[in-house]
């Protein structure tokens, strides 16, 4: 009985082993060891590859500095951020999604830049406004902008000459993209006119604003005290998105009818170019996205925004020159023009090079670039992700027709305004 | 020498001397991690629902019961908890009633039994996730197969289509948590099964008794504490659910997928309100334990009745 005991006991230990391992690894570090970072970001594809290569050419240029490039999918990225912080591990710095940036600058898990910005002489006025507001809070801003994009139309080639229309002079208002919608629609192969999101959660939130905006309207009051969608520029926006299902030029399905070859045109972002151009079977172009007769054009602009995260004030440096070189021009042309990104920076949409580059390679980008100064942000409020559930649960009771137009704006506006009070 | 007796004689074997101690020692691993990941977080998010908390700051702010109170009120929450219950009691009534039906014919000597046991079993073992997204991806209109084999039976699909119509996201989504669980079900009604004396059903037949009155007074009654232990294991398991909903609707179209465990995941990692979220992780909590000592009760009281 003896012996069980200690078999026992050491059985205990070997489990509880690895956790007081976990605890002893307290690593002293000395001169000649490069400082070590983990940096998080969920760039995949193409883009995971051109962020590897660089982080791979900036440990290789700076001995001094060994960073850890670490993918975590989109959709774990916020969750894992927030374990991790929790935790006490969290990572040196990452890149992500700047609708987040509001609630992460506020969390007080990130390192204000104003500091490092002035010691390294960086001109924050090159870049585009609206990416940088959404960093800043309480006058210190807490990211820079890595990558942007927006949403135009990609219209499927293949479908519109079977239904008898010009991709090459494609909708310029609302009314002829319902016309060509409708026109193209084969509701007996499965076939849409024009592919909407009508799924509940940002995506259709995102979608909608750039209607919205078309239309004139705004999705929250200037100050962001109130919502502002509830107006004449929104009730236009999602009549048309009914008249759209009415006319049988949209049916709601599951979002991802055109990467299918099911739907003859979509509004979709800028990243989706470099994929398709390898890999859709057919042909496609695209367009600039078109707003009312009487409205403004618009897009809706996304994209990733680096920021540190480090407690060691040696490390918060090295991320700092690592974010500092990553978002500059010459760097950032690099990037561009291997993911199809936007431009951040004004010196890099300016830069001829880059423009010639476009226009040789990949002319479908160039509606995109023209239209990033109709770029609007989404307000860079701390509840934003629950404000753009709550407003497309609306939306989509409206398109379900369980509430007309008029009393699912009410409802949303309501919700809305209960989340910001 | 039943069960009872075999356990307690191996008590008091092991009460000799010193022996508790070992077993003790033998106990202590299971013990501690279950302390450390179950007991420490269950009290801990009891802690955190009388809380607003982010989830990054460190400071949280005491608010009594308000993010109760504020569930109580919730609209959302209360689809949320009828969705929830919906689900649970179709999953648990029908899942365990078919895997019955099921089990009996194949116990009455079906050949090629172990096939079909592993047809059966086959969904158990598969990741949810994973199995979510092809049962997803087969209600594609116009390329998933479930959606073509149905068109070609004849079965025009409703419009909208199959996962985001109001009427049948749900019933899908349950349809693939009775399909995930039937097999562990089946297992263990089938070893129930195997465990009846064949003397009974002679006995019965001997009486003039038919198939339906053997499976009637026979196999349910002396089959009961088995399906007393899958139902409560059903509910238990499947008041739970998140993943598959989180996979094959995100809850919608208009609210009619959005199970609590959904609600509770944006709460916490979406919204960053980790107070509610405890507090609907306690609701559920509270839910679950009361309609299983309900259950516990009422089959319990039925048992000792036989």
């Amino acid at each position: 009985m003896k012996r069980a005991s200690v078999i026992l006991a050491i059985a205990a230990l070997l489990l509880v082993a690895p956790v007081l391992q976990g605890f002893s690894q307290v690593h002293v570090a000395s001169a000649q060891d490069p400082i070590k970072l983990v940096f998080w970001n969920y760039w995949d594809g193409t883009n995971g590859e051109k962020i590897q290569e660089l982080v791979d050419r900036y440990n290789e240029e700076h001995p001094e500095v060994e960073i850890e490039n670490v993918f975590v999918g989109w959709g774990e990225l916020l969750p894992k951020l927030q374990l991790a912080v929790a935790g006490g591990d969290a990572p040196d710095l990452a890149a992500a999604d700047m609708v987040w940036m509001p609630a992460l600058a506020n969390s007080g898990a990130l390192v204000p830049l104003n500091a490092f910005i002035e010691a390294s002489g960086t001109d924050t006025s090159d870049f585009y406004p609206a990416l940088l507001s959404v960093n800043t809070y309480d006058d210190q801003i807490y990211g820079l902008p890595v990558s942007t994009n927006n949403l135009e139309l990609f219209i499927n080639t293949d479908l519109f000459e079977a239904a008898g229309l010009d991709a090459s002079a494609p909708p310029a208002t609302w009314d002829e993209l319902a016309a060509a919608a409708a026109q193209c629609a084969d509701p007996d192969s499965g076939v849409v006119g024009m592919e909407l999101y009508t799924q509940p959660g940002e995506g259709l939130t995102w979608q909608f604003q750039v209607y919205l905006w078309g239309a004139g309207g705004d999705f929250l009051s200037e100050d962001l005290t109130q919502a502002a969608f509830n107006s004449e520029a929104g009730l236009q926006a999602l009549n048309f998105w009914l008249s759209l299902i009415d006319s049988g030029a949209y049916t709601l399905s599951d979002w991802g009818l055109f990467g299918q070859g099911q739907a003859c045109m979509v509004l979709d972002g800028s990243w989706m170019v470099g994929g398709m151009a390898e890999s859709a079977p057919f042909n496609w172009t695209t367009a600039a996205m078109p707003a009312p007769a009487d409205g403004q054009p618009a897009t809706n602009m996304g994209g990733e925004h680096a920021f540190i995260m480090a407690q060691d004030e040696a490390k918060q440096q090295a991320a700092w020159d690592f974010i500092n070189w990553l978002t500059s021009t010459d760097v950032q042309i690099e990037w561009d023009e291997a993911t199809a990104f936007m431009p951040v920076r004004d010196s890099v949409a300016t830069n001829e090079a880059y423009m010639s580059w476009i226009n040789e390679n990949e002319p479908r980008l160039l509606p995109f670039v023209d239209m990033q100064q109709y770029a609007h942000n989404r307000p860079p409020v701390e509840q934003y992700s629950e404000l753009s559930d709550v407003f497309s649960a609306m939306i989509e009771r409206a398109l379900y027709g369980q509430m007309d137009p008029q009393e699912a704006l009410d409802a949303a506006e309501a919700a809305v305004n209960s989340l910001l009070s | 020498m039943t069960a009872m007796a075999r356990v307690r004689a191996g008590w008091q074997h092991a009460n000799r001397r010193g022996d508790v101690s070992a077993a003790a020692m033998a106990l202590a691993p299971a013990v501690i991690l279950f302390a450390i990941f179950n007991i420490y977080p269950l009290l801990y998010s009891g802690y955190l629902s009388v809380m607003e908390w982010d989830g990054f700051s460190p400071d949280k702010s005491y608010v009594g019961l308000d993010n109760y109170r504020a569930l109580v009120e919730s609209a959302t929450f209360r689809n949320a908890l009828g969705v929830t219950l919906q689900y649970t009691l179709s999953v648990a009534v029908l899942g365990v009633a078919a895997s019955l039906v099921i089990a009996v014919l194949l116990n009455s000597g079906v050949c090629g039994q172990n096939i079909y046991r592993l047809v059966y079993f086959l969904p158990v073992v598969t990741s949810t996730v994973a199995a979510a997204v092809v049962w997803r991806y087969l209600m594609t209109p116009g390329t998933g197969y479930a959606d073509v084999l149905l068109r070609d039976l004849g079965i025009t699909p409703p419009n909208p289509t199959w996962l985001r119509n109001p009427t049948w996201a749900l019933r899908i989504v349950m349809l693939v948590g009775i399909w995930k669980r039937i097999g562990f079900n089946i297992v263990i009604y089938l070893a129930g099964l195997q465990n009846i004396p064949k003397e009974f059903y002679e006995a019965a037949t001997v009486d003039g008794a038919g198939t339906w009155a053997r499976f009637r007074h026979i196999t349910i009654p002396l089959i009961s504490p088995i399906t007393l232990l899958l139902v409560i294991m059903s509910i238990i398991d499947s008041f739970l659910i998140f993943d598959v909903v989180y996979v094959m609707t995100d809850g919608g179209p208009i609210g009619t997928t959005e199970v609590v465990g959904l609600l509770l995941y944006r709460e916490a990692f979406r919204y960053f309100n980790l107070g509610t979220a405890s507090a609907m992780g306690w609701v559920i909590f509270a839910i679950v334990f009361a309609v299983t000592m309900v259950q516990w009760k009422f089959f319990g009281a039925r048992e000792a009745s036989l």
